[in-house]
């Protein structure tokens, strides 16, 4: 077993900004990804960010992703990178077991800083398995990391952002978003994003979802209906849509199981996504020396995630005995900076799900 | 939903046993029956456990017992009239010796569940190899093998006690939990839970783990405490394995669902208490000790590991009795990790000790008070 100081696992936008507070405050780091390029979602974000400009608005995810692991570079000689590594098990003796290309080894944490994010939800209805239907999240990585077009006709399902961004993305590619659907009265992703693909023709349908998909080996024909206002399909308003591509874009829920199997305090905060750790206001969870930051405490978006990131990194490097250069106000700036970010109107929901945690915690 | 205020007999404990307590009351034709389950059914041991059915046992109770609930699950299906399936497969258990006190042992074994008319039958090294042929013969040196051995599927066989003793009109509680036993006068008189109050003459603690703690309540003192046993199930895999396999010298026992995947678990030996938790200890120790028995299954994937209690009892079988002490207590615990399989016959004796029928078996070995003031001579050896 490897004994290691500082454990971060998943090196997206959160993982890494605790990473650089870390290494700043002179710990040892070793960041965990299954993935073989650092940045976590951001390797396939292509569009620009809104936000803080703190938080590198109008700059596109990808270039995001450059500067955040450029920054880590003064420090190589104290981190130490496991890529394409998967944590499969997490210990309360602060065990990390891994597995890379096959091989199972295990890491001994002094602390353990979770910045696993979120994964997409899926939704019941027929034929929900066949090829075709994707994870409008897979569909950008396909399109945006690997090059590859998903397929010519597309049914988007869901208008958060996400759905929204890559429903403009496929029309960038010249692939047919034969229309997106949404079962909410109204649309749940910025106005700007939305308008941008009516004005490309895109037909946006609200109160509407899929009934079924159809087709023998792979998506051939979609069934969408309307939502009465408890969200039940209505009979006699079924349309039948020729696509390929089914998206489904339907949120995100955090990525918990390692912090339950851990055994650390996990609570069901919808407005957050489902299940989320309490955590206190210095990030930890209810094990001490363990963090968590990003989506796995609530989906949020990247900008956040780097706040929450940055601050969780100070703590736990606070933790280690490390001093942090001018530690209160940064932190302090970083709580405004949080704040800001989720000051507007579209994060009314994740202040009611901030509310319920603190009062729950 | 408000609490009924009055029931005829409370069962603590939504598992195997508390349904099958239940269900025997309920078949012999007792009213007003509450079951209480302090989280969902099947969330403490019977969910958590290996779900093996064997009949090779090193005690005369263990085998009667095993032997008599084997012969119930054979018919199971369609006395419970169950519209499941609780996948009950007679597919033998094969325990295999690694040392020369192992196979004197089982000699010893063999004898005694044969006298009782178990079909045990001893192997050599080559017979065992025909069984399951990827065994390592380097370690072993003999097995039995019971052929009427099985396993079942624990989460629908659970359901089918709870569906059969919901129709003969049982009430359930689920997430309830029991915080205090009222006993007045040495006798038994309600049920105390975070949801309300239930009068009872006639208690029962099927609460696996937490049965030393509801005995207390009830003032008894039930010897015996709970220790976290770890299994864990890999990816599936095309079927390749009939039996179960079990080594008690190697700590482990192996078996194949009907989906495929692998169960295995060992039992380290852990302090009393009431964690669950999941171990890498366990992980490396599981993997290095299946590599060795089976090398083929080692090669498979972890899907999940976990941990469960085992109630161990001084003597390692099942305490099935009443309490001197407090009319109206009766329990069944103490199954040191073979309550699921047992359940059948936990159910009927219970059912009959407090209707006051003619018990199906001798029960002075399965009594509370067999433990008084006596040494332990007649110890179950065969537990992993």
């Amino acid at each position: 077993m490897k004994n290691k100081e500082a454990v971060i696992i998943g090196a997206g936008p959160a993982g890494l900004k605790a990473a650089k507070q870390l290494l700043e405050a002179g710990a040892h780091v070793t960041i965990i990804d299954r993935n073989k390029k650092l940045g976590g979602q951001l390797v396939k974000q292509t569009h620009k960010f809104f936000g803080s400009e703190k938080q590198y608005a109008s700059f596109r995810g990808i270039d995001i992703l450059e500067i955040l692991v450029q920054g880590l570079k003064p420090f190589e000689d104290r981190l130490e990178i496991l890529n394409e590594t998967s944590v499969v098990g997490l210990y309360k003796d602060k065990v990390v077991a891994c597995v890379k290309h096959d091989n199972f080894f295990k890491i001994k944490a002094k602390s353990i800083i979770m910045a696993t994010g979120a994964s997409e939800k899926h939704l019941p209805f027929e034929n929900n398995d066949l090829p075709g239907i994707y994870a409008a999240g897979a569909v950008q990585t396909l399109m945006n990391e690997y090059g590859v077009k998903p397929g010519d006709k597309v049914l988007m399902v869901g208008s958060g952002n996400i759905g929204l961004i890559v429903s403009y993305q496929l029309l960038q590619a010249g692939v047919d978003v034969v229309a997106l659907v949404e079962a909410a009265p109204q649309i749940s992703g910025y106005l700007v994003h939305a308008s941008k693909i009516k004005r490309l023709g895109v037909d946006i349908l609200m109160q509407t979802s899929i009934k079924r998909a159809i087709g023998k080996d792979q998506v051939e024909q979609v069934e969408i209906w309307e939502l009465d206002e408890v969200w039940q399909g209505i009979p006699g308003t079924e349309r039948v849509l020729g696509v390929d591509t089914v998206c489904i874009s339907v949120g995100l829920a955090p990525l918990t199981e390692l912090l339950m199997q851990i055994g650390a305090d996990v609570e069901y905060i919808r407005e957050l996504g489902g299940n989320v750790p309490r955590i206190d206001f210095r990030y930890e969870t209810s094990i001490k020396g363990v963090y968590a930051c990003g989506d796995v405490v609530g989906i949020e978006e990247a900008s956040s995630a780097m706040v929450e990131g940055a601050m969780a990194g100070i703590h736990a490097a606070h933790d280690l005995g490390y001093t942090v250069e001018d530690e209160s106000r940064k932190l302090k700036v970083l709580q405004e900076e949080l704040k800001f970010l989720r000051s507007g109107p579209h994060a009314a929901k994740v202040r009611a799900g901030y509310t319920k945690l603190e009062v729950k915690t | 939903m408000t609490m009924r205020n009055k029931a005829n007999v409370v069962i603590i404990g939504g598992g195997i046993s508390g349904m099958a307590i239940a269900y025997n009351l309920a078949k012999k034709g007792m009213k007003d029956i509450v079951v209480v389950e302090k989280e969902y059914y099947t969330a403490g041991a019977t969910g958590r456990c290996g779900a093996g059915i064997r009949q090779q046992w090193a005690t005369k109770m263990n085998c009667l017992l095993a032997k008599k609930s084997v012969a119930f699950f054979e018919k199971a299906q369609e006395e419970l009239a169950y519209d499941g399936d609780i996948e009950f497969k007679q597919e033998g258990y094969l325990i295999v010796a690694t040392t020369k006190e192992e196979d004197e042992q089982f000699d010893k074994n063999v004898k005694l569940q044969n006298e009782l008319g178990i079909p045990t039958q001893k192997l050599d090294k080559e017979a065992a190899r025909k069984i399951v042929p990827y065994l390592n013969m380097d370690i072993v040196t003999s097995a039995t093998f019971c052929p009427t051995d099985g396993h079942l599927n624990p989460f629908t066989t659970t359901d089918a006690f709870y569906k059969a003793a919901e129709k003969l009109g049982v009430t359930f509680y689920k997430f309830t939990t029991v915080t205090d036993i009222v006993v007045e006068h040495d006798e038994v008189k309600a049920v105390v839970t975070d949801k309300g109050t239930i009068e009872t003459p006639v208690v029962v603690n099927a609460a696996g783990g937490y049965a030393k703690d509801i005995g207390k309540m009830a003032g008894v003192d039930i010897p015996v405490y709970s220790q976290n046993r770890e299994i864990l199930v890999t990816e599936p895999i095309e079927r390749m394995q009939g039996p179960m396999v079990i080594s008690f010298s190697k700590n482990i026992y192996c078996q194949q669902t009907p989906h495929g995947a692998f169960i295995m678990g060992r039992g380290d030996n852990r302090p009393p208490g009431y964690a669950m938790d999941s171990t890498w200890e366990f992980l490396d120790e599981m993997a290095k000790t299946v590599t060795e028995l089976l090398p083929p299954i080692g090669e498979l994937r972890v899907i999940r590991q976990w941990g469960g209690l085992y109630n161990m009892s001084p003597d390692h079988q099942p305490i099935i009795s009443d309490a001197k002490e407090t009319k109206g207590f009766y329990m069944a615990c103490g199954f040191s990790g073979h309550g699921f399989m047992l359940a059948p016959m936990t159910g009927l004796l219970l059912s009959e000790m407090i209707l006051g029928e003619e018990p199906s078996m001798p029960l002075e070995d399965l009594k509370l008070d067999r433990f008084e003031g006596k040494d332990i001579t007649n110890m179950e050896k065969s537990v992993v």
